[in-house]
This record gives structure tokens, C-alpha cells and sequence, in this order.
């Protein structure tokens, strides 16, 4: 970051890095929503561990002109309070990037940092505890230098901080000016002064909303009518049941937080039994234990949404980092053969619009969907549009009404169809009494093993999948149509693809993109798009390129496909997928 | 009239004590005036797990298990449901065992009746949690008796055991368990000592070790502490209790909730200006 009178941000990332729990990743939320007033679009990202206290707990922000779903390749501001931090980062530093550094217990050593990256290391901690009596304020000491090197006027920060700790009342708030002021001289005594930058920028249209996938999914699950919801805390899903906890009642919804994660999805079960729209929604553990579940909703066709916000696994895995790995889990997992639907967005306007989808599907179609998130897209903060209210739709169906009913001289629960979807009734309709059973059954639902109902009632379950295909959700496509060169990436890799296609771009390798929003059944326009590429490039978060599988299993052309992996626990970043294709291309 | 589903011939043996559990309830919808579209007979896995099969009424047979959760998401859904869970004791005490300590705990407004044989018939007589000690391969752990444990937890409102050999008695017990539910009140749990004429036929032997609690001078189902006291003492007799063993005052989980009838009103027209609302929370 060089020092000039005006400057304009176009593209700034920060990484704030203390121990978890002592206050510091606040420094983040402040220099968030600065920025954001500035008119920049920020996504935040969390990379805490999976503890309340103590362990390195490192927030990333990154502001951008365009509109980013992921971190960029360097970081062009560290605020760290420990060493770890900035040992963790040291390679991903900008070359002309801003480190502050609170030294109260380990001096910077020599050599650590390149030799372009400016460095502002004082005793914060030490300084907070002497002058003001707390060591927590050393976070509002950091503050000034953050915004100095931001080039954000003093005022701005002082008016932020009114804002934010007003509520506190005003002893707090004094205290955090007075030790903002105390970064502010210590800013001007290393020569970061006042007045030199200034950030402004237009690049954000009002009115934008500012949130996480998770929050749009519980979002969307309001919107599409849904009613009841039953969850367990996981991270990281666990902010879709808090959200609806805090929302749902108001829409004459119930939340409840169950026993575990086998009530969580026989619960919805119940519920959807009773003619209410119901979901759960965990991560990779608990959509183990949902198996059984889900497998029954698809056998005994009842509705039913799950989402898997996907984490590091195996087993309890990486609690709190990005992966997406039970991609097979959900398209395979369960016992016996029996249809099911995995939608997969991309940003959070999509987790919106999909879950208002997954609601449709399930019902239109007596069957488990799943809307596959995964860490990052689940739990990180990005800018984007509002959603299109006005284009949500509510389709339950085939659901008879009483009326119905009535007029019909028989009812069968199961009965065969040529789209192989039954007309059904909850419980509560009068004349509609009927059994539903995950045993093989008749078209009444009495328990029955004549191989003959056996084979048809499989090839119905079979042909719900082949009906709903034309009504799946189609991708979305972005990049150069005459690109020989394909890439595909679900979830937090569309936003990451988006950004690496530019990379790629400018490297001279031209490209296009799809995102399924369908990965499972496998749509032809998948399969269509692999083979109007000479290569596609399969991104993806997990070790043994899962999507990649399905994709192939449905039919794709793995003559053409190539894995793009990372397991490592890390967000993708799009200069790694750029140089690895780059470099691949070039063999 | 719509026809839906034709009745079932049970598949219970001859003597099965579940044909009692079954008579009583069905009859207490008549008795109680229960709409049979507005009830629904929710089952376990195993014989007990087909009763659902018999009963004119919304059936669903539960994962093995699983019927309480089932059974509570359809009373929070739609509170207006006379919901009725049914399965045996390897199904409510060993795999879904779980589930009733919860059930307990949080009391949702259905009935569960316990189809206690203390054995896996349907399997061919494996033993389970409630089997006696002693039998076949039960040589270590004594039995679990879920009305105990129901007694120790405070959050309990109405604990009954019947006994198939006993239909007047059953049949009571079953019209104030779902009647309990019906007002309220939350969950009433009502065990049944239902013998296996297969694999663990023990009328013979039941009858001598129940005592009724209406024949217990003095007896207060409101009063726990004597209930349990009681339980533990005819225990250690290697005898139980029959009757109404407990009825506390609760609000039932949906009530606690304040669920609302299902089917609130889910049209995007009427549901969009508040959504709107809470979306425009998040614009920057």
C-alpha cells in the first residue's frame, strides 16, 4: 500500500489474528463495516477453531469494487496481536503490504517479513493495561493504525465507534475513544498521519444485503412457506436453527432444537406428515446419523429438506474449515435405491432461491431434497442483491384437498402413475386416512413382498427422479462462449471460479463456467456442457474429486474431465486453481 | 364415503396381548369422539409396530425407534392432531430409549402406549431392556422400567401402566392417557404389559405380580415422591404397579411453543411483506 493524497480502494483483503475469544476478531467487524460505509461490497470470512477460548482465531475481510464471494490471493493488511498469526500468513503477504503487530510479548524477529511489507509493531496490550487499566482496549489501539493505513479519516472511526459502543454506555465508549486516540499518536510517532488517504468509492449499489448463506437459506425457508423446522447444533449449520428460532415463531412456524440429530430428521418426518413444510438442516456428522431418515422420507415419500452445510471430514474431521466432501454421502448414501434431489448454490442469493426450490421439489415430489452448502458459502458474510420476493412460488403438489376427496370413490396412497407421483393427504384431511410405511407396500400402503407390486413400486419411486429432471434447477454460466476450455465448481467455488476465470484470463487461457445447481440426478446440460469442451476443469473441495464421480457416474465424458483438488482445510483461492490449470494447460 | 385403506388382518399370534392394546384403542376414539381423519396412530418396528394397521386412522409406521420424534413433529405441526405413538420395549427402550428420556423431559401433547412383552418377538424372542432377569441371554443388566424412570424425571405429567389381561382397566387407562394429551396437559405415557405367547408367555405369572393401585388405601397419583417410594418397594417384591401411577400439572411443548394450527398461511402473497421486512434487516 503506498502512501499518495487520494486513493481509491479498488480490491483491499485484511486479516485480523489474535487468540480466540480475547476481543480481537471485533477489530475485523469494525474495519468491516467502515469499509462497507465507504461503499465497498466486503465478504467476511471466519477461520476460528472449534473452541470458545484460546487457539488462534483468525477473521478475514476482504473490500472490493466488484462484488467477491471468496478472499483474494494476498493480504494487503495483517493486524495480528500474536506471532502465530503472522507466521500463518507470511506467505500470503502483498508485496507492499501493511502488517500491525502488538509486540507485548514477543518482538518481531528479524527476517520474518519480506522487505517491501511496512511494519507497525507497538505494545498494545501493555499500553491498554498501563493507560487505561484493561487489556481489551489494545483492539481499539489497533484500530487506529488499521484505519491510518486504510487511509480512513480519524472522525469516521471515531463516529464508528460512537455507533458501536454507545449501547454499552458511556464509560465504555469513552474508554475505546480514549484508546483509539492512544493509536492515533502512536500512528502519527511512526509516521502513519492523518489526512493523506482517502477512501471513497461508488461501487456498491444501495441497498445491498449483507449476509451469509445460512441466513439466506432460513431466509428462504420462510419465504417458500416452510413452518417447521427441527435442528441439533453443528457447526457450522448451526446459525440456520438460530436464525428461524429467532424468526420463525413470528410466521406461525415451530422451531425446536431436538435430542440429537435422528429426532432432528424423524421429527420434520412427523411434521411433513401433518401437511407442513419441514426441514433440518446439519453438517457431514449429522447427515450420517440422518441416513436412516432420509432414506425412509425417500421410500415412504414423504417431503423432506435437508441441508448439509459441509465441513472437513472424515468423521468429526475439521469442525470449523471448508470442505465438500459428503457430495457422495448425499447423492449415494442410505440403504436400498430411492430417489432423492441434491441442489447445490453458489452464493447466498442462491441459497435463498434454492431453498424456496428444495420446499417445491419435495413436495411436488414426495422425496428427500438436499441443499448441499458448504462451510464457507454457509457461515461467510458477502454483499449481494436482494432477493427477487416477487418470484417466489409455493407448489404443493399433488395434495388433495377434503373436497377432493370426497368426489373420489377410492384413495390409494400409492397408487402407480405415470410420472409415478401419487395424489396424497395429511393427516387432519377428512376422508384421507391412509398408511404410509417405508416397508415395501401396496398402492393402500399395506405391507406387501409380491414381487410383482415389488418391481413396479421400485420403477414409480424410479420415475419420480426421471419426472422431476425438466423441472430441476438449470445452472448458471458465465465466461467466454467459444472457450474450448470448461470449468465446473459448486458451492463456495462458483464465487472462487468467478475470480480465477479473470486470472486465467489475463494469464491468456480463455474459459467458461458452469454451475450446477442440480448436481444429483446428473443433468444433461452437464453432461452437454463437459462435451462442448475439449477440457474441463472440475474444482472442487475434497480429496478424491466427488463431483467429479457423480458427474462421471451420470454419464459425463471423463476423457475430458481433469480434478482441480484441495483438502488441506483452506478456502479455495483462485491464484492456486489459476497457476495449477495454467500450468497444466501449458504440459 | 371415500375407501382408503382396507383393515388389515393382524399378524399377532393367538393370545398375543397386543390385541388387547389394540381393542382399547380403538374404541377409545369412539369413546372419545375422535374424529379419525384428526387421529393419527403412529408405530415402531417389530410385531408391535402394525397396530397402525388395524385402526381407521392417519397410520405411519416409524423407523425403529424413531416414533416419539415422529410422532412429536406431527403434534407441534398441527396441535389440533389426537396423536397417538405405539411401540414395543426394544423399540422405546433400547434403540429409541433415547427419545423417551427426552419425551419426559419436554412433554409434547401425544400418548404412548409401550407394548411391553420384554422380548423381540418379531425377531424370535431376543431379549430386551424390560426382559425379566434371567431370561435366555438377559444374565446381566436388571430391567428397565420406564415408569421409573418417567417418576424421576421432572418434567413427567402422566404415567399409567395397564395390563393386557385386564381390558376394563386398560381401557380407562387409555381413554385419561389420551384424554391427558387431548386437554393439554402434554405427554401421557402408558406402559402395557402385554405378554409374547411366542417367546415370553408369562399371564401366568403376571397376574399375582401386579398390584392396583385403586386397591392401595390412600393412594395419590399427584403425590410422586409416594409413587415412586411405592414403585421401588413393590420392586424389590419383584412386583409392579397397574393404574394411574402419576398425574402432575404441565404445559404441553406445543402450548410452550405456542404452535399454531398447521397450515398458517404460506402464500407467497400474504407471507411476502413480513419476509420482505426481514430481509431488508440485512441491507447494509
Amino acid at each position: 500500500m503506498t502512501a499518495s493524497t487520494e486513493r481509491r480502494i479498488e480490491d483491499v483483503n485484511v486479516i485480523v489474528s489474535g487468540q480466540g475469544g480475547d476481543g480481537s476478531l471485533t477489530v475485523s467487524t469494525i474495519l468491516a463495516d467502515l469499509l462497507r460505509q465507504r461503499g465497498l461490497n466486503v465478504y467476511t470470512e471466519r477461520d476460528v477453531l472449534s473452541r470458545i477460548k484460546g487457539g488462534v482465531a483468525v477473521a478475514g475481510l476482504r473490500a472490493s469494487r466488484d462484488v467477491r464471494f471468496g478472499r483474494g490471493d494476498h493480504v494487503e493488511l495483517v493486524v495480528s496481536f500474536d506471532l502465530e498469526g503472522i507466521e500463518k500468513m507470511v506467505t500470503q503477504l502483498a508485496p507492499d503490504a501493511v502488517v500491525v503487530y502488538d509486540d507485548s510479548d514477543v518482538p518481531m524477529p528479524a527476517g520474518l517479513l519480506p522487505a517491501n511489507v511496512r511494519l507497525f509493531a507497538a505494545p498494545f496490550a501493555r499500553l491498554a493495561v498501563r493507560k487505561l487499566g484493561r487489556i481489551l482496549y489494545k483492539n481499539s489501539i489497533a484500530v487506529a493504525l488499521a484505519t491510518r493505513s486504510l487511509g480512513i479519516a480519524d472522525d469516521d472511526v471515531r463516529h464508528g465507534f460512537e455507533q458501536r459502543f454507545n449501547r454499552l454506555g458511556p464509560a465504555i465508549l469513552g474508554q475505546n475513544l480514549q484508546a483509539l486516540d492512544l493509536g492515533f499518536e502512536l500512528a502519527e510517532e511512526m509516521g502513519l498521519s492523518a489526512g493523506h488517504d482517502t477512501v471513497e468509492q461508488d461501487g456498491r449499489p444501495e441497498g445491498q444485503l449483507q449476509i451469509t448463506g445460512n441466513q439466506a437459506a432460513a431466509l428462504g425457508f420462510i419465504a417458500g412457506g416452510g413452518r417447521f423446522f427441527a435442528g441439533y447444533p453443528i457447526t457450522p449449520a448451526t446459525e440456520i436453527l438460530e436464525s428461524l428460532e429467532g424468526w420463525l415463531p413470528d410466521f406461525g412456524g415451530v422451531v425446536w432444537q431436538a435430542e440429537d440429530e435422528l429426532a432432528s430428521v424423524n421429527m420434520a418426518i412427523g411434521a411433513a406428515l401433518a401437511g407442513v413444510r419441514a426441514m433440518t438442516s446439519t453438517s457431514g456428522p449429522g447427515i450420517a446419523l440422518m441416513q436412516e431418515g432420509i432414506g425412509h422420507a425417500g421410500s415412504a415419500e414423504i417431503p423432506l429438506v435437508v441441508v448439509d452445510c459441509q465441513r472437513g471430514g472424515p468423521s468429526t474431521g475439521l469442525p470449523t474449515k471448508p470442505e465438500q466432501s459428503d457430495l457422495n454421502m448425499m447423492a449415494f448414501g442410505g440403504n436400498g435405491d430411492f430417489p432423492r434431489i441434491v441442489l447445490n448454490p453458489g452464493d447466498p442469493g442462491d441459497c435463498f432461491e434454492l431453498t424456496v426450490e428444495a420446499l417445491n421439489l419435495a413436495e411436488r415430489f414426495q422425496c428427500p431434497v438436499y441443499l448441499a452448502l458448504d462451510q464457507a458459502l454457509s457461515q461467510n458474510l458477502a454483499t449481494i442483491a436482494p432477493f427477487d420476493l416477487d418470484a417466489v412460488t409455493v407448489d404443493r403438489g399433488k395434495r388433495l384437498s377434503a373436497e377432493q376427496l370426497a368426489s373420489m370413490s377410492e384413495y390409494r396412497r400409492y397408487a402407480f402413475s405415470d410420472d409415478g407421483v401419487s395424489a396424497y393427504s395429511v393427516a387432519g384431511t377428512p376422508g384421507g386416512m391412509s398408511l404410509v410405511t417405508g416397508n415395501e407396500r401396496d398402492e393402500f400402503g399395506r405391507v406387501s413382498t409380491s414381487p410383482e407390486n415389488r418391481a413396479r413400486m421400485v420403477e414409480k419411486r424410479a420415475q419420480k427422479i426421471e419426472s422431476a429432471r425438466a423441472d430441476l434447477p438449470r445452472g448458471r454460466r458465465t465466461g467466454d462462449p467459444g472457450a474450448t476450455l470448461g470449468l465446473i465448481g459448486v458451492g463456495s467455488a462458483y464465487g472462487v471460479l468467478l475470480e480465477a476465470m479473470e486470472e486465467l484470463e489475463a494469464g491468456g487461457v480463455s474459459t467458461r463456467l458452469l454451475q450446477p445447481r442440480t448436481v444429483f440426478p446428473v443433468l444433461d446440460e452437464t453432461l452437454e456442457f463437459i462435451t462442448s469442451c475439449e477440457r474441463v476443469y472440475v474444482v472442487e473441495h475434497n480429496a478424491t474429486g466427488q463431483l467429479a464421480g457423480i458427474i462421471a457416474q451420470g454419464g459425463g465424458d471423463t476423457k475430458r474431465m481433469r480434478k482441480v483438488l484441495r483438502y488441506d482445510g483452506l478456502p479455495l483461492r483462485p491464484g492456486d486453481i489459476a497457476r495449477e490449470i495454467i500450468e497444466r494447460e501449458s504440459l | 364415503m371415500t375407501e382408503t385403506f382396507p383393515l388389515a388382518e393382524p399378524i399377532w399370534c393367538a393370545g398375543c396381548g397386543h390385541f388387547s392394546v389394540l381393542s382399547a384403542l380403538d374404541a377409545a376414539f369412539d369413546r372419545l369422539d375422535v374424529p379419525r381423519h384428526e387421529a393419527m396412530v403412529l408405530a415402531g418396528i417389530g410385531c408391535s409396530g402394525t397396530i397402525q394397521n388395524h385402526v381407521t386412522a392417519y397410520g405411519y409406521h416409524a423407523l425403529h425407534g424413531r416414533v416419539l420424534p415422529a410422532a412429536a413433529g406431527a403434534k407441534l405441526a398441527n396441535p389440533s392432531l389426537t396423536v397417538i405413538a405405539a411401540g414395543g420395549d426394544g423399540d422405546g427402550l433400547a434403540i429409541g430409549g433415547g427419545h423417551l428420556l427426552h419425551a419426559f423431559r419436554t412433554n409434547p401433547g401425544i400418548t404412548y402406549i409401550m407394548m411391553n412383552n420384554g422380548t423381540y418377538g418379531l425377531t424370535k424372542g431376543q431379549a430386551s431392556p424390560s426382559s425379566q432377569l434371567g431370561f435366555h441371554g438377559a444374565t446381566e443388566g436388571r430391567a428397565a422400567d420406564p415408569i421409573m424412570l418417567g417418576l424421576s424425571l421432572p418434567g413427567t405429567t402422566f404415567l399409567a401402566r395397564g395390563y393386557s389381561g385386564d381390558a376394563a382397566q386398560l381401557a380407562t387407562l387409555t381413554d385419561a392417557a389420551i384424554r391427558h394429551s387431548q386437554a393439554g396437559k402434554g405427554f401421557a405415557f402408558l406402559d402395557v404389559i402385554s405378554p409374547c405367547v411366542a417367546y415370553n408367555d408369562r399371564y401366568h405369572n403376571w397376574r399375582a405380580r401386579l398390584c392396583d393401585l385403586d386397591t392401595v388405601d390412600g393412594y395419590d397419583p399427584r403425590d410422586r415422591t409416594a409413587a415412586f417410594s411405592l414403585a421401588a418397594a413393590l420392586e424389590a417384591e419383584g412386583k409392579k404397579p397397574t393404574g394411574l401411577v402419576y398425574e402432575g400439572e404441565g404445559l404441553a411443548l406445543e402450548a410452550a411453543l405456542g404452535a399454531a394450527p398447521a397450515d398458517a398461511n404460506i402464500d407467497p402473497a400474504a407471507n411476502m411483506p413480513a419476509v420482505r421486512e426481514l430481509m431488508d434487516s440485512f441491507r447494509g
